[in-house]
Parts: C-alpha cells; structure tokens; sequence
C-alpha cells in the first residue's frame, strides 16, 4: 500500500548524509471505495421532483338547479374523457395495450332532440377530437379548438409575453398581467366543463387540466358525467358503426 | 565500452488526482441527493407542464396503485427544531391515535392500539391496511411488513373505503369511512403548519399512474370533496418534449 522508496543514490554516499525517502501511498483502494459510493449515490437519489398540479373541485353539497351559476351558453364548451371504443362498443388497446385516450366535446348545450324516431339524434353536436397538441407551431387537436375558443385572452398574454421576452417588463409584471388578463371578464373567455367516464385513464384527465394552462383558461370545472352524456356517446357509436 | 543501463520504471499509477474527483463528487451526491421514498407500489405519474414542485414537509400524499388501493403518507415539518414537537413522528402518532379513538366511536370496534404500536407507526412513511388489522401489521417485522404492503392481490392490504354508518346520540346520522378518518386525523393531528397547507391545498398530494381508470381516482377525489377538502394537488412529472 504505502511504500517508502529510499533513492539510491549510486553508491557515492557521504558519510552521515541523510537517506532521501519518497513516500508512495496506493490510492487504489481509496478510489474503489469511493466510486462503490458514489455509484450507490446515483441509484439511490431522485433528482428530478415530481411536480404537483392544483386543483379545486366544487363541493360536494347538493345545489338548486336554479341557484347553479349557468355558464353562457356560447362560452360553455364540454368535454368528455372517454376510452376509443370500436364498432361492437369494446375498448379498443393502442399498440402499447394500453386503451386509447379519445375525447368527445360539444358546445353549449346538447342536442338531445329526434325529431324522426329513428332512434338517432338529429344533428347531434357531439364531436370526436384527440389529444395531439402541436405540430411544427400549429395547435392541433382538442388544443386547436380551445385555443379558438379563447383567442382573445391568448392574443394578449401573447402580446405581453413579447414585452417581457424583449425585457421591457419584468417576470413578475408580466404574471401579474397575465393574470389580470386570464380574469378579464370584459374579453369572451370559455367555461370548460370537463367530464370524465370511468374507464378514462387518470393521465387523460391530467392531460385535459393541463390543456386548461396551455390554453391560459382561467374557468375550467370538474363535473360527474350524467346521463344526457352517455347518451349522446352511444349516439356518436351508434352512427358511426360502419 | 560501458554497458547502456536501461532504467526499470515503476509501474506505479498515482492515484491521488483519481481520489480527488471520486471524493468531489461523492461530495456533490450526498448533499444533492433526497432519498427515495419507499412506497407499496411504484407508479408513473402523468405528466403536466405545470412547474410546481412537490413540498417536501407538511404534506399528506395519497397513493392510489393502478388496482385502487389507497395508501397515505404523512411528513411533517423538516425543520430539526420541530423534531420533538411537531416532526414526522410526532405528528404519526397523533395521528394514529386519533384515528384510532374515531374507528373505535364510529364502529364500536376497538383496533387495540398500544404505546407500542404508536411507536412502530411513527417510523412508517407509507401505511395502508384497514384499521382493525392495523395491531397485527405493526407487529411484523419491518421486512415482512414491506412484503405484507407490496402485494397488492391481497385483498387485506389499502385502506378501506367501505360505508361507516354511524348514529350519534342526537340521532343523526353520519356517513363515513375508513379513509376519512385518516385523512380527519392528519387534518386534526395539531399540527398547525399541516393543517393550514392542507387547507390551501398544497398539503394534500394525490398520487395516481397515468393509467388508472378515473373512476379508481374518482372514489379518492369524491371522498376528499366530501370531507370539503376541495383544494388539493396532484403529482406529475414535468413534460418532455416528446410528449
């Protein structure tokens, strides 16, 4: 381990001169042991944290149909979580065999009317979209139709976005204004409904609040799926069966 | 003619620059690191773009496993002065005894919880095991007890959401379960730091794989809005750019 090499000087010694020692200490070992920890650190240690998503639901207390805040209609879109199913209403798996996230989304209220008894709804305004997000700057999907919808408060934050990117405002100025735009309730801004079947999985419903920040939507609700919304699914299935 | 001498080299390699980046950086690893969590069972959050970072004292994390098992964690404050006050210890025990006096209000049943469970109780971070088996679990030894939690097929293991039903001496009725008391228990532990990030939301981390069924999460989300807690938060990972 540690060796202590005397220096031999050739022979020609004085008398009395003291012997030149070098010491040598292996430090093989020291590093051994140090690289075992270091790898035992680097398993053990998490660095990235996982990050957390607010979310407020409303109370659970039953509310008067008539004291309920009605979303304006215009305003109002819903969109409902659901599994892809096909033609014999089974869950259909992706290539992961995982089932597929599909939403379904109407504006306003539903139409529920079949005026020619054939057991379909007239012009039903259900629609089928997808979570996709962008694609070479362009919105798409369920993204696109939000980001329409709430053209408006975007079109401003934007503007301030550019303001702060060219350090006219500071960071904390522009979330201020940022803020103060996503509550303008001057500009049309969307309330979102947000419906969930039950086998939607856990990250769709992730993906969809997290639409609601893409989209700097400031009203978005969690809301139970009810009977009306099944109805117009089985509707969409049924007319598309083919 | 003198003979050409060809010097013998050592083959010694010095190690001590080696020594010295090995030590630099297991340095930088154990002030860095923050340790893994044991957890039941390992899910993979969803992920979100929201930058908000998980706080690391003062939170009670519900775990729902893919299966819809519920765990509950509880940390207290990180701080070392509060250690003895209100730590993560002390805290789990308050909270375990509370919890145990409610079980035993609502469903007449004692869970015989003794001074020594409360101990054991205090060193689990994850417990999820319906109350009346609680005696018997914290009996285990700490392997076993792992073993015991990790198993998900058995139908003994997450905290129960069944119906309590109680009558109290007005006569009124209460509706509630099992994961309720819990989650009332951290919320009254005493701990006044908890109990007001709970109420702002931050204190309550909801834990689920991203391919859970909503109506898995649903049960723990309806149960949270019950109890008025409709302010809590749920773990992502960040969004990459793939996704």
């Amino acid at each position: 381990m540690a060796q202590i090499e005397q220096s031999s000087g050739g022979g020609k010694k004085k008398k009395g001169a003291q012997k030149k020692m070098q010491i040598h200490v292996d430090f093989t070992p020291m590093v051994d042991m140090n690289m075992l920890l270091i790898t035992f650190f680097m398993l053990c240690t998490t660095m990235i944290k996982s990050q957390t998503l607010n979310i407020s639901l409303p109370s659970n207390e039953k509310v008067e149909a008539a004291e309920q805040n009605k979303a304006k209609e215009s305003e109002a879109i819903t969109l409902i979580l659901a599994t892809e199913r096909d033609s014999q209403g089974n869950v259909k798996n992706g290539p992961d065999g995982k089932p597929l996230n599909t939403i379904y989304y109407y504006e306003g209220k539903p139409v529920v009317e079949d005026a020619d008894h054939d057991g379909l709804i007239d012009n039903s305004n259900l629609k089928v979209e997808h979570f996709i997000g962008n694609e070479g700057g362009e919105t798409q999907g369920i993204r696109n139709i939000l980001h329409n919808k709430n053209k408006e408060v975007l079109k401003r934050i934007e503007e301030q976005k550019t303001k702060w990117r060219n350090k006219e405002i500071s960071e904390d100025e522009y979330q201020a204004l940022a803020k103060k735009i996503r509550n303008d309730s001057t500009l049309t801004r969307p309330v979102v409904i947000i419906k969930a079947t039950p086998e939607a999985s856990w990250e769709s419903v992730i993906t969809a609040l997290d639409e609601m920040q893409i989209n700097q939507i400031s009203r978005y609700q969690i809301d139970n799926i009810n009977q009306v919304d099944s109805v117009l699914i089985l509707d969409y299935l049924a007319k598309n069966r083919k | 003619m003198g003979k050409v001498k060809i010097k013998r080299k050592s083959t010694l390699i010095d190690m001590t620059a080696m020594s010295d980046v090995t030590v630099l950086l297991l340095t930088f690893f154990m002030l860095t690191s923050t340790f893994l969590q044991k957890e039941p069972t390992t899910v993979i959050t969803p992920s979100s773009v929201s930058e908000i970072k998980v706080p690391t004292a003062n939170v009670a994390s519900v775990l729902v496993s893919p299966e819809g098992k519920v765990f509950i964690g509880i940390a207290g404050d990180a701080d070392a002065d509060m250690a003895d006050i209100w730590g993560s210890e002390a805290t789990r025990k308050q909270v375990l005894e509370q919890a145990a006096s409610n079980y035993k209000k609502y469903t007449g049943k004692d869970p015989q919880i003794t001074t020594a469970d409360l101990n054991k109780f205090a060193k689990i971070n994850m417990f999820g095991v319906p109350m009346e088996n609680m005696h018997a679990f914290l009996n285990l030894s700490q392997t076993k007890q792992d073993e015991f939690i990790s198993d998900m097929s058995n139908p003994q293991v997450g905290i129960p959401m069944k119906e309590i039903v109680y009558t109290d001496a007005d006569g009124q009725k209460i509706v509630t379960n099992e994961f309720q008391i819990w989650m009332r228990a951290i919320y009254n532990s005493g701990n006044d730091n908890l109990q007001s990030a709970m109420k702002s939301g931050e204190g309550i981390a909801v834990k689920a794989d991203r391919g859970t069924p909503f109506s898995t999460v649903h049960q723990v989300l309806d149960n949270l809005q019950t109890m008025k807690m409709n302010r809590f938060s749920v773990m992502t990972a960040l969004k990459t750019e793939q996704d």
